[in-house]
């Protein structure tokens, strides 16, 4: 099978799939006894007409199949309707999956820079001190909860002021020029990009470490030593390449949650991101807005795992999409 | 549940790490240590107890100014416009004032539009009213007019504009604008249509007319007294704008000044203008040049270049920003009684100070589901007969009341500070009635009463008459720190009468749908918002076909009208209450009504009222004229600042 049959294949595989998806979603939230207008309820001097009129405008009054098919055929349309909060979903949604994207390709980046190495390392040193070191670490990344690690960093900027506290940008931002609005970000970055990070860095390090550990025991890298080859050339050439597929199954994934936020990180910092807007949708049952967000998180794992298999195969000849 | 998961420990995090690591911590030998400046009200002080007592529509004694009363703001003319000259000190101009909001941002800067508090604050600093209220007094001045008179009969009111208006694009804004913003885009129910029913009754909207230049009349059928009162929150709009736009559907006028709008199409009358809105992140206003207020010495006001209103997701990182000297006020509600202590600790090296407002206008309560009737649909109760007998006992709704420790639950909830309550009317509020008296904790006289009403205890457990064991469920919303240790407490209280509590914290958003709209539920901790100025503003709560009746709530029919047939004797009194005090512009009648109707409310008990908080905010020394008072709150972002125009950064550059 070539590769765009496959592709299209695999496209027309995760149609229904994402029809499922919506519908239960959407099964679900309507099942939820959160009351979308519970705000103007709770407000004494808000009068019945003025809530009437709010669920007529959002068609809360009609039954909810026919909810269900007004939302999907505006979906396809490409129409993602109107939020509960003000203003249309597709611009709330853009507005803050840029603030996401940056953060996660950013945080990306320093995980893997900095996990590839350090696995690699503790692999080949497996048992000594900066291995045990390592372990510890990420022991403790995997553990901590990242509102509590947010939390630390947090004070830790208020009591030295050297680093912002939450936010993404500074108040006079408008004003700046750009390389300073460049670097106002980058600066307002640091305590989020740690935090998470430190975070997935425990995951991504252990992977490496005992995927790069099965393969130094396999037959062939005794081999290699016993031809009297380098000690480098054994496990760049040799070892590292025949671990690195799992991995890439993870960038996959790691690719399906760049534009699913880290709700608790963004709560806590006040990082304007997708998972913060996500969230706060649930809670007031912010229909379109939630569903809009579920599926853009469904079409995302499904893109990435696709491209996580489409890179296996061209990393690795031994593998054809069959 | 991880919101609520998150704010339990933010709270932990928030309240160890801050008294652990950050600044020296100081003894104070005062608990609360809130500052009360000499000039409050201070009930020992004899001559305060005295001008209470002379005139029953003083402020209590709890109410403390902690600024003097600058007397009415003056008019001046320059060159034939004019204006309203600052009360405050002459301070300087330039500087950006920082402030933070928690929650999502705004709705809408349509404030017509607006149905939620921060979207109508927002509009609050863009646009103003007719009128306004005096901060130190709480009474209706005039402020896009220059005066007004209510007529002898108090069914028509004059307003006479200021000369020489404009909005912030140097349109004139003139008597027409009055005009139109009442007499059609209000009348005809553009917008929002709750703030159509705060200035009239249903059926008697006020004709509006322009008499001569620029004097607009309101002539009402029957005086409406809650008019002069609501009326500052009913904003006039910019005709030139919104005419075409009153010609369309209701549809378009909703996504007008939407959150997606450019702010440059914005024209304000306000001082402030929205300048650039960036979701999730802030909100920025430059001041509006035509703002028609002068300082002392005839310069035109606000002193302010900028206003920036940083948005955060919770209370607690609003408090860190704020030490961290990321924003320079914390406002009302900002600063919690939990935090107050903490606060007070860092006053000084911080370089900040905190003011008491004194009691909120809100109230916090708890309430029994007092409904009667079947469901319509499936024929069941709503609630179980034998609980609907409890409850509709004021013997036993008494019972409750005096088992609640409410000084107890304040000093455990909210640090003690916060105030007993027992009225509907809190003691901010220009109506309260004094002649009633706290209720006290008194769980020997719960026992008596509980038994007069036939209840038995046996062993630990209590029983009704009918030998049903005396059980009910209490909810409240999750998140709310200080309800919910506020229900544990009473749980705690009622067990040891006998009675089992079950609680359950439950999301807000799925509160208010049980207690709106499937009325399943039986008993509940909540609060609600009150008015300072008319307590005909708790119409909507106290009518027995209000929309909020909460303790017995009523719903609509197919046609969306809200009868009560079998309304208690004492709820139609209330109704008529109500309505004899809004209908009437003499002062007297209206005190009397009033306080009739706190005594109904306090003798039968549908809502045991608890505390109310203490108002509290902070703002950094650098902050000139920032002269909060108890009557000068607003819906934030607006809050505390109602003299935004004069306030200024000390040692700003222009």
């Amino acid at each position: 099978m070539s590769t765009p049959v496959y592709i299209l294949k695999r496209i027309l595989q995760a149609l229904p799939l994402l029809f499922f998806i919506s519908l239960m979603a959407f099964t679900m939230l309507k099942l939820s006894p959160i009351d979308p207008l519970a705000a103007m309820r709770a407000n004494p001097s808000v009068s019945q007409a003025a809530i009437n009129a709010e669920e007529e405008r959002l068609g809360l009054n009609k039954p909810a199949p026919i909810q269900y098919a007004i939302w999907l055929s505006s979906t396809l349309q490409g129409n993602l309707g109107v939020s509960t909060t003000g203003g249309s979903v597709a611009a709330r949604l853009m507005q803050h999956a840029g603030n996401t994207l940056l953060l996660n390709v950013v945080t990306l980046f320093f995980t893997w820079l900095i996990a590839l190495p350090a696995g690699v390392y503790a692999a080949v040193h497996r048992g000594r001190l900066i291995d045990k070191l390592f372990g510890f670490l990420t022991a403790v990344g995997m553990s901590m909860p990242t509102f509590l690690l947010s939390f630390l960093f947090l004070m830790f900027a208020l009591a030295t002021h050297w680093l912002p506290i939450g936010g993404m940008t500074s108040s006079d931002f408008a004003e700046r020029d750009t390389l300073s609005q460049i670097a106002d970000i980058a600066y307002h970055l640091i305590i989020p990009v740690c935090v998470l990070t430190f975070v997935s860095l425990a995951g991504i390090q252990r992977q490496v470490r005992s995927n790069l550990l099965d393969v130094l025991r396999a037959d062939y890298v005794r081999s290699a030593r016993a031809k009297g080859l380098s000690e480098e050339t054994v496990i760049y050439k040799h070892a590292l390449r025949n671990a690195i597929n799992p991995l890439i199954t993870l960038l996959g994934f790691e690719f399906a949650g760049l534009l699913s936020g880290a709700a608790l990180t963004e709560m806590v910092l006040a990082y304007p991101g997708l998972g913060r807007l996500t969230l706060e949708g649930v809670l007031t049952k912010d229909m379109n807005l939630v569903m809009a967000s579920i599926m853009l998180g469904a079409v995302m794992l499904i893109a990435g795992n696709l491209f996580a298999d489409l890179l296996l195969k061209f990393t690795d000849p031994r593998i054809t999409v069959e | 549940m991880k919101k609520q998961l998150l704010t339990a420990l933010t709270c932990l995090m928030a309240t160890s790490l801050l008294t652990g690591c950050i600044a020296p911590r100081k003894n104070t030998t005062n608990r609360v240590g809130i500052p009360t400046s000499s000039l409050a009200t201070d009930p020992a002080d004899p001559d305060a107890a005295k001008t209470a007592e002379s005139n029953t529509q003083q402020p209590s004694g709890k109410l403390t100014f902690l600024f003097p009363n600058p007397g009415p703001p003056k008019l001046v003319t320059k060159d034939g416009a004019e204006y309203w000259q600052s009360r405050g000190e002459v301070g300087q101009f330039g500087g950006s004032l920082k402030l933070g909001s928690f929650g999502g941002g705004p709705k809408t800067f349509n404030p017509w539009e607006a149905s939620d508090v921060e979207s109508h604050g927002i509009g609050m600093l863009q646009f103003d009213s007719l009128v306004d209220f005096d901060p130190w007094s709480g009474k209706a001045i005039p402020k896009l007019a220059k005066s007004f008179k209510v007529s002898e009969d108090g069914r028509t009111i004059d307003f006479v504009m200021r000369k020489g208006l404009k909005w912030s694009d140097g349109h004139p804004l003139t008597a027409d604008d009055a005009v139109f913003t009442y007499g059609n885009l209000i009348k005809n129910g553009f917008g929002e249509t709750s703030s159509r029913d705060t200035i009239s009754t249903p059926g008697d909207y006020p004709d509006v007319v322009k008499v001569g230049e620029d004097t607009v009349s309101f002539r009402f059928k029957k005086p409406f007294s809650p008019f002069l009162a609501n009326l500052n929150a009913v904003m006039v709009a910019p005709k030139h704008i919104f005419e075409p736009i009153t010609k369309g559907s209701k549809a378009d006028f909703h996504n007008f000044w939407n959150i997606n709008s450019d702010p440059k199409t914005f024209v304000a009358s306000g001082a402030m203008i929205v300048e650039r809105y960036v979701p999730g992140q802030r909100l920025e206003f430059k001041r509006n040049p035509h703002y028609s207020f002068v300082d002392k010495e005839g310069r035109q006001l606000p002193y302010l270049d900028k206003m920036v209103i940083g948005i955060v997701p919770d209370q607690n990182t609003m408090i860190i920003k704020f030490l961290g000297e990321e924003i320079d006020l914390l406002d009302t509600r900002s600063v919690r009684g939990i935090d107050a202590a903490l606060m007070k600790q860092r006053e000084s090296s911080g370089n900040f100070t905190m003011y008491n407002l004194g009691p909120d206008d809100g109230t916090m309560f708890l309430m029994f589901n007092l409904c009667q009737r079947k469901d319509p649909k499936t024929g069941k109760f709503y609630v179980d007969p034998i609980k609907q007998s409890w409850f509709n006992d004021e013997k036993f709704r008494w019972a409750i009341s005096h088992a609640v420790d409410r000084k107890r639950i304040i000093n455990n909830v909210q640090k003690g500070v916060g105030y007993p309550l027992s009225t509907n009317e809190t003691e901010a509020s220009l109506y309260f009635n004094k002649a009633l008296k706290q209720i006290e904790y008194d769980p020997a006289l719960s026992a008596k009463l509980l038994a007069e009403a036939g209840f038995v205890k046996k062993g630990n457990d209590l029983f009704d008459a009918k030998g049903n064991r005396v059980e009910f469920d209490l909810l409240t919303n999750s998140g709310n720190t200080g309800r919910d240790a506020c229900c544990i407490a009473i749980k705690e209280e009622l067990k040891k009468l006998g009675i089992k509590v079950n609680y359950q914290a439950i999301e807000f958003n799925t509160m208010t749908n049980r207690v709106h709209t499937s009325l399943d539920w039986q008993a509940i901790v909540m609060g609600l918002s009150g008015s300072r100025f008319e307590p005909y503003g708790g119409a909507n709560v106290w009518k027995s076909n209000g929309r909020m009746h909460l303790f017995d709530t009523r719903l609509p029919d197919k046609d969306g009208t809200v009868k009560a047939p079998d309304a208690r004797p004492w709820e139609i009194e209330i109704d008529n209450l109500l309505d004899t005090a809004a209908g009437t512009m003499d002062e007297q009648k209206r005190i009397e009504a009033y306080n009739r109707f706190q005594k109904i409310a306090y003798d039968k008990q549908p809502f045991i009222y608890i505390y109310d908080i203490m108002l509290l905010t902070a703002a950094r020394n650098n902050l000139g004229n920032y002269k909060p008072t108890p009557y000068g709150i607003y819906y934030t972002p607006k809050g505390t600042l109602h003299n935004i125009e004069e306030i200024y950064k000390k040692g700003a550059k222009h």
